[in-house]
């Protein structure tokens, strides 16, 4: 066999194992696949930082060290301000969770007895016994996995700063070493592609956390305004949800309106609501959309529904809140290999 | 960091100053200090050729440019013939030991070759690409500039002799 070709096969056969290997390693690894997509999240959202501080003269080290010495001191500033507010919102939220559940549950039977009303003989069945023991069970499963999910969160925080550290760090020495790998005749190919998929993610990701930062600030800052309960935490579930299309915001406003009903609400305070929740999508859709638009993947509704559908059977509801990143990135990518294989070529 | 325990220090550092040493003597990078010198040594890629492997195909997307650190390359032409039937290779010219080539795909979208790219014997080749002059000129503006400055001129060169060629060739036709 001519030296060339069996020198290619060898190095394919070498890039494509360690692929394999490093995509085994991530999935096995406990809590090692969500802190290194949130390492990745990380770093493309301090990269531009690092980069303008190394513009600015600093070596890469030092590039490196100064935003994350900015990131732990605003991680403990926020862990003295931000934290016990947090904190006692979610213990009260956790003591009055009954009253809101009731209020739920006398929604669901209003509406069932104006739906039996129309549709007596095509459903006999009885929704507020069957939904009820469902939310109740979702809302006391949260709180008694809540434990579970901070100590897996410990380990988590504790590895996805790391690994953000290193990704910056060394990153694209570690892709360089990885493409040196590749034979030479798909070593342009696999080059641009890798330059193309990045700096897309990357635009992706950051537009995503501007979005996700405005729309849970305009949240907040309004409900508490109103003097409404829970105001942080509705604009920290506002602002995480906010990354699933079409569905987070509506969603996102549910607890809002529960909270609101069971005190009693003269109908005057789930117009601010309303008006709240609305201003925050018109700003974002406004402000920030028009800027970065290119950059956000966009999805059709229906694709929306049956990928969050797939991420809540796969992972729950984590699954529902980093499918959408996670299949657009895959979107991106796709996207970027099939136009290049394409074009790459003669 | 990556890769410290498996690399041959001294064989790197080596490698390093060739490197270094072919990037300063080619005319696009002749302006750069020592620093901006050692930060393109860690962006660009080094790839070896064996005897008659291509390095690019005519015709196809072009991503960047070549250096040649040891070695030469043969520059062909593929092209119909008169009939319009069959597919003549026309020899262009063989590029030796600091010879650069595809520097036009720097600043193309997505740009075909125009030639086809052999490495005549062991080659030691330095690419540098699209993607790692983005990066250059995001982590240290000054320096891309320098280059790209440098590339103007180059293909300005190149410009102008090509320019000067067409008109004799035209005078030729019209004798």
């Amino acid at each position: 066999m001519n030296a060339v070709i069996l020198e290619r096969r060898i190095k394919l056969v070498f890039f494509l194992a360690a692929l394999i290997l490093l995509l085994l390693a991530v999935a096995k690894i406990e809590n090692f696949m969500i802190s290194l997509i949130l390492g990745f999240v990380t770093s493309y959202m301090l990269a531009p930082l690092v980069d303008l501080l190394e513009r600015k003269g600093f070596s890469r080290q030092w590039a490196t060290v100064i935003p994350f010495l900015g990131l732990t001191i605003g991680i403990v500033i926020a862990i003295q301000l931000v934290v016990p507010m947090l904190t006692e919102q979610v213990a009260t939220l956790k003591t009055n969770l009954p009253k809101y559940v009731e209020v739920a549950t006398g929604l669901f039977t209003r509406a069932e007895s104006e739906v039996v009303g129309i549709i007596k003989t095509v459903y006999p069945g009885d929704i507020t016994s069957t939904v009820q023991p469902h939310i109740l069970g979702w809302a006391t499963d949260f709180f008694q996995g809540l434990p579970n999910y901070i100590s897996k969160s410990l380990m988590i925080l504790f590895l996805t700063p790391l690994l953000a550290f290193f990704i910056l760090l060394d990153g694209r020495q570690f892709v360089r070493s990885f493409l040196t790998l590749v034979p030479n005749n798909f070593f342009e190919l696999a080059l641009n592609l890798n330059h193309q998929i990045g700096s897309q993610i990357g635009g992706f990701i950051r537009a995503r956390f501007v979005q996700s930062t405005l729309v849970g600030a305009v949240i907040w800052i309004g409900l508490m305004i109103l003097g409404f309960p829970y105001a942080l935490v509705l604009a920290v579930v506002g602002g995480i949800l906010n990354v699933i299309p079409y569905l987070g915001p509506l969603i996102a406003v549910v607890p809002a309106v529960l909270i609101s009903l069971s005190g009693g609400t003269d109908g005057s305070e789930l117009a601010w609501i309303a008006i709240i929740y609305t201003t925050a999508q018109v700003l974002d859709a406004a402000l920030i959309t028009p800027f970065v638009v290119a950059r956000i993947v966009n999805l059709h509704p229906v694709t929306v529904i049956l990928v969050i559908i797939v991420g809540s059977q796969m992972m729950g509801v984590l699954g529902m809140i980093i499918c959408i990143p996670i299949f657009s990135a895959l979107k991106v990518s796709t996207i970027a290999i099939y136009k290049h294989l394409t074009d790459f070529r003669s | 960091m990556v890769n410290f325990i498996w690399e041959n220090l001294f064989e790197k550092a080596e490698k390093g100053q060739s490197v270094r040493k072919a990037l300063k003597e080619n005319i696009l990078f002749q302006d750069l200090s020592l620093r901006e010198l050692r930060v393109l040594e860690n962006i660009v890629n080094v790839r070896n050729f064996r005897p008659g492997e291509c390095v690019f195909k005519q015709g196809e997307v072009g991503v960047g440019m070549y250096i040649i650190n040891s070695g030469s390359v043969n520059v062909t032409v593929e092209e119909l013939d008169s009939n319009g039937k069959n597919v003549k290779i026309t020899h262009v010219t063989q590029l030796k030991k600091n010879g650069f080539f595809g520097e036009l795909a720097l600043v193309e979208d997505n740009g075909r070759r125009s030639a086809t790219c052999t490495a005549h014997e062991e080659s030691v080749l330095i690419g540098f690409f699209k993607p790692d002059l983005m990066e250059l000129v995001q982590r240290n503006p000054t320096a891309g500039v320098k280059i790209l400055l440098r590339l103007g001129e180059v293909l300005g060169t190149r410009l102008k002799e090509t320019t000067a060629r067409i008109t004799m060739l035209k005078k030729e036709v019209t004798l």
